[in-house]
């Protein structure tokens, strides 16, 4: 190897360090706003005011929240299994930031464009309810193992209503590349595959809302009964870590449906071609207003529906979602090949 | 199941509609009151804090320690002694009391009030024990001037004035002419 090709790789490398520091460092603020974000409009949905006294209307509420996380006792119940118990916030709050990598926010702009990437983002999710499970396991409680227990059951069957749900969105993309995916959307004749994949759409948006723990699937947290589900026994920063993952799936999960459904960085042509001064307008600001439209609506979604029981849970997954998936993924499929 | 009960289900409709109503609230007015900056208005004849009515021209209790109020409280908070004809003590335990009402009602001279102050919590019981001296000056925090003057008579009858025979009723003629 020559000098130039190392300095070429060194290059490479720093520019890769900067991409993960910048979408580190403003997904993390998105979180903390997020959170921010979600107490104001489920407040005003349920005609309180939501966080008022931090800063003008509550704007530095997430910053004081996070402080006094950062400061509380860090509490660990005596008969829990210690390396467990430290490591399983740890896996949750890893698995969900490595999807970060492989989404692109505009054209270009991915810190890792691999030609897997939905099944990349299906496996990560797969590993964070590794950490919901060990967290429920280690802590040596009975509310913590249940919430573990019922996480475990509904990530693994909702992941396979959304691996189906996304498959349309495959077959009629042609690729995995999440780039190329939002790519074929701006060239088809409806600019984002809602329209013709609007069932897929309707199942991803419902496992969707399951795979990420929130309500009306909010069964391994549900605190009526749970007290807070799997992560009962932690507290501050290791909390913390938790609440961050949870908020980082919920994002991963909307640029997903962002990308895969709603043409990613990208506005249909047949409303370009109506209003033409729209194409100069970023497409991150796109992509941005799609995912937080998406994160509204999982928000709305908390304020309106109460939670479902377990067992119906398990049915709208196994008896409702997959088969309507498969039917969707078989017509999908017919067309492709008949037209 | 019918078809209009499938099709119901198929486009979701019951959550639709709750999702809509949730929408049109999250555009209206919140109802909460942001408490030490902004307060509820006081109804009027507000039942808070006692107070011992002073008389407006001699300026001392109006109180002649006929005892009615402390017999009539239900929670029996009042404490009154008397010596030499004078009241010697009026006490009354804020702590116990029920704010029912009905020592301001009873008394024949409007001598005891319930003021419209609200926020008076403090670190010991001594502080809500109230003394004749804490009463009365009570009177003079929140019921001075024509506050105090017009309380009795906008929100509590019956009136020392009330207690006449009726209008036909044959009286005295010195009373007559007095009238």
């Amino acid at each position: 190897m020559t000098i130039d090709t190392l300095i070429n790789i060194g290059i490479n490398i720093g520019i890769t360090i900067i991409n993960i520091a910048i979408v580190f460092a403003v997904a993390m603020l998105h979180v903390a706003y997020a959170t921010y974000f979600e107490r104001k409009v489920i407040g005003h949905m349920q005609v309180r005011l939501g966080p008022m006294r931090v800063g003008p209307h509550g704007l530095l509420q997430p910053f004081a929240d996070g402080l006094k996380l950062f400061f509380k006792e860090d509490i660990i119940p005596e008969d829990a299994d210690k390396p467990v118990f430290y490591i399983a916030p740890i896996i949750f709050l890893v698995a969900a930031l490595v999807s970060l990598a492989v989404i692109p926010y505009y054209q270009g702009f991915v810190i890792a464009d691999i030609n897997i990437g939905i099944l990349f983002i299906f496996a990560m999710s797969s590993l964070g309810a590794y950490g919901i499970v060990i967290s429920g396991w280690s802590s040596n409680s009975k509310y913590a193992f249940l919430g573990g227990l019922r996480s475990a059951a509904q990530v693994i069957s909702y992941e396979i209503a959304m691996g189906l749900s996304l498959v349309g969105v495959m077959i009629m993309a042609g690729s995995l590349n999440l780039t190329e995916i939002v790519n074929a959307q701006h060239e088809s004749p409806y600019g984002m595959f809602a329209i013709p994949q609007i069932i897929g759409f309707v199942v991803f948006v419902i496992a969707a809302v399951a795979e990420t723990n929130r309500t009306p699937f909010d069964l391994p947290e549900a605190e009526s009964e749970l007290v807070a589900g799997y992560f009962v026994e932690y507290s501050g920063f290791r909390f913390a870590l938790f609440f961050l993952g949870e908020y980082i799936g919920m994002f991963i999960m909307s640029s997903l449906a962002a990308i895969c459904f709603l043409g990613g960085w990208t506005i249909p042509k047949f409303v370009t071609n109506v209003l033409p001064f729209l194409t100069y307008v970023p497409g991150i600001i796109w992509f941005l207003i799609k995912v937080y439209a998406f994160i509204f609506f999982f928000y709305w979604i908390r304020a309106t529906v109460p939670r479902y029981r377990y067992d119906q849970l398990m049915a709208i997954g196994w008896k409702i979602l997959i088969p309507v998936a498969l039917v969707n993924i078989l017509v999908t499929g017919l067309v492709k090949i008949l037209l | 199941m019918t078809v209009k009960e499938l099709v119901r289900k198929i486009f979701f409709v019951e959550i639709i509609k709750g999702l809509a109503l949730t929408l049109s609230r999250l555009f209206t007015h919140a109802v909460t009151i942001q408490y030490p900056k902004e307060r509820r208005p006081i109804a009027p004849g507000f039942r808070g804090l006692h107070a011992l009515a002073k008389h407006p021209q001699t300026d001392k209790a109006k109180c002649v320690g006929c005892g009615l109020c402390a017999t009539i409280c239900p929670s029996q908070c009042i404490h009154i002694s008397r010596a030499k004809g004078t009241v010697e003590k009026y006490e009354i335990e804020v702590l116990r009391c029920i704010y029912c009402g009905f020592c301001v009602e009873a008394c024949p001279y409007s001598a005891v009030a319930l003021t419209e102050n609200y926020e008076y919590s403090d670190y010991s019981r001594d502080a809500l024990y109230m003394t004749t001296e804490k009463l009365l000056s009570n009177w003079d925090k929140y019921m001075a001037g024509k506050k105090g003057e017009e309380y009795f008579k906008k929100f509590w009858r019956p009136l020392s004035e009330d207690f006449g025979t009726p209008a036909g009723q044959a009286v005295f003629r010195k009373i007559q002419n007095a009238k």
